[in-house]
């Protein structure tokens, strides 16, 4: 099973993944990149700690994808 | 076999710790009588050890008996239908996590050890007849799993509403406050043994973010969460952090 990495970016504050998990194939890793962007991006922007979460996989060392999410108020 | 091994012996003594743990802990939360613990005493309990991560009673079976914590941990869950597992609740020695299954007759969620176990078995049979004859020990255990729904009660705030960081906080303490009552406690420290999949499963987060939310606990001085056991770094922050009042847990016969 390959591994992967998930660094992730908050607030301009990068916390990087020495540990790695396995995942079956790169698809159940873009699942968990999501999932994992969309939970930290719950309480980032109800708690107002950033706007912009960044997801960033490496698989077994080479960068894999990056999902990105981002909070605008568009106010009338 | 060792020398001097006798099975029988060790099924005793393991059989007596049982009943031990599961008084100790009622005790906690119920006025008992001297008899109505001679009863406990001497229920009949079939005592298996059981490995790591292994389901002792599946969700959609029928239990024939309850079965009592004498040693390690188990968890409550269910798993829907994409293979998502909700971890419902942490169970401790000294509890009857499916007890309900003595009136709720087919399982509607899984229960499996998370470490290695020892598990006393009362067979169904037998505790209705204790019921049926000490009425106050039907009442001690209705107590009991009034207490398991204020828990679930707590639970779905808490994966509910806490934003991550509390809500692994929360689970902490509630674990702390169970384990003190049963002397599991070893200083600041104490066993809380899920892996970081399982502690995504519990608070309703990824394995990921709940590395991250580990990571940062301790990062931020709060809490330590290392090999399956929890070190409180800065007392203060933890119990502000988590937003815990003990009460749902009952821990006396007067609250």
């Amino acid at each position: 099973m390959p591994r992967f990495h998930f660094d992730i970016l908050e607030n301009g504050h990068l916390t990087q993944d020495e540990d790695g998990r396995d995942f079956a194939d790169g698809n159940a890793a873009r699942k968990e990149a999501v999932l994992t962007g969309a939970s930290i991006a719950r309480d980032a922007f109800t708690t107002g700690s950033s706007h912009r979460i960044v997801v960033d996989v490496r698989e077994e060392g080479a960068p894999f994808l990056k999902v990105s999410i981002t909070l605008e108020v568009e106010e009338a | 076999m060792p020398r001097g091994f006798n099975p029988q012996r060790e099924y005793e003594v393991a059989g007596d710790a049982i009943r031990a743990a599961l008084i100790k802990r009622l005790r906690i939360s119920s006025a008992i009588a001297d008899d109505d613990v001679k009863e406990i005493e001497a229920l009949p309990i079939v005592v298996r050890h059981f490995p790591a991560e292994t389901a002792v009673v599946r969700d959609g079976e029928r239990a024939t008996d309850c079965c009592l914590i004498a040693d390690g941990f188990c968890a409550r869950s269910k798993t829907i239908a994409n293979g998502k597992r909700q971890i419902l609740s942490i169970h401790i020695p000294g509890e009857i996590p499916d007890l309900m299954s003595l009136f709720l007759h087919v399982m509607d969620h899984d229960l499996a050890t998370l470490t290695a176990c020892t598990l006393g078995f009362i067979s169904h049979e037998t505790l209705q007849r204790l019921h049926r004859r000490r009425p106050v020990v039907a009442e001690m255990f209705w107590r009991d799993t009034l207490i398991d729904s204020a828990m679930f009660r707590e639970w779905i705030v808490n994966v509910g509403q806490r934003p991550a960081p509390a809500r692994l906080a929360h689970v902490m303490i509630e674990l702390r406050e169970r384990l003190r009552i049963i002397g599991r406690l070893d200083g600041n420290n104490f066993e809380m043994p899920l892996t970081q999949e399982q502690v995504g499963e519990a608070l309703g987060i990824t394995a990921v973010h709940a590395n991250r939310v580990i990571k940062q606990l301790r990062q931020e001085g709060i809490v330590d969460l290392h090999r399956g056991r929890v070190t409180v770094l800065d007392e203060r922050k933890f119990l502000e952090l988590a937003d815990f009042d003990n009460r749902y847990l009952h821990q006396s016969p007067t609250l």
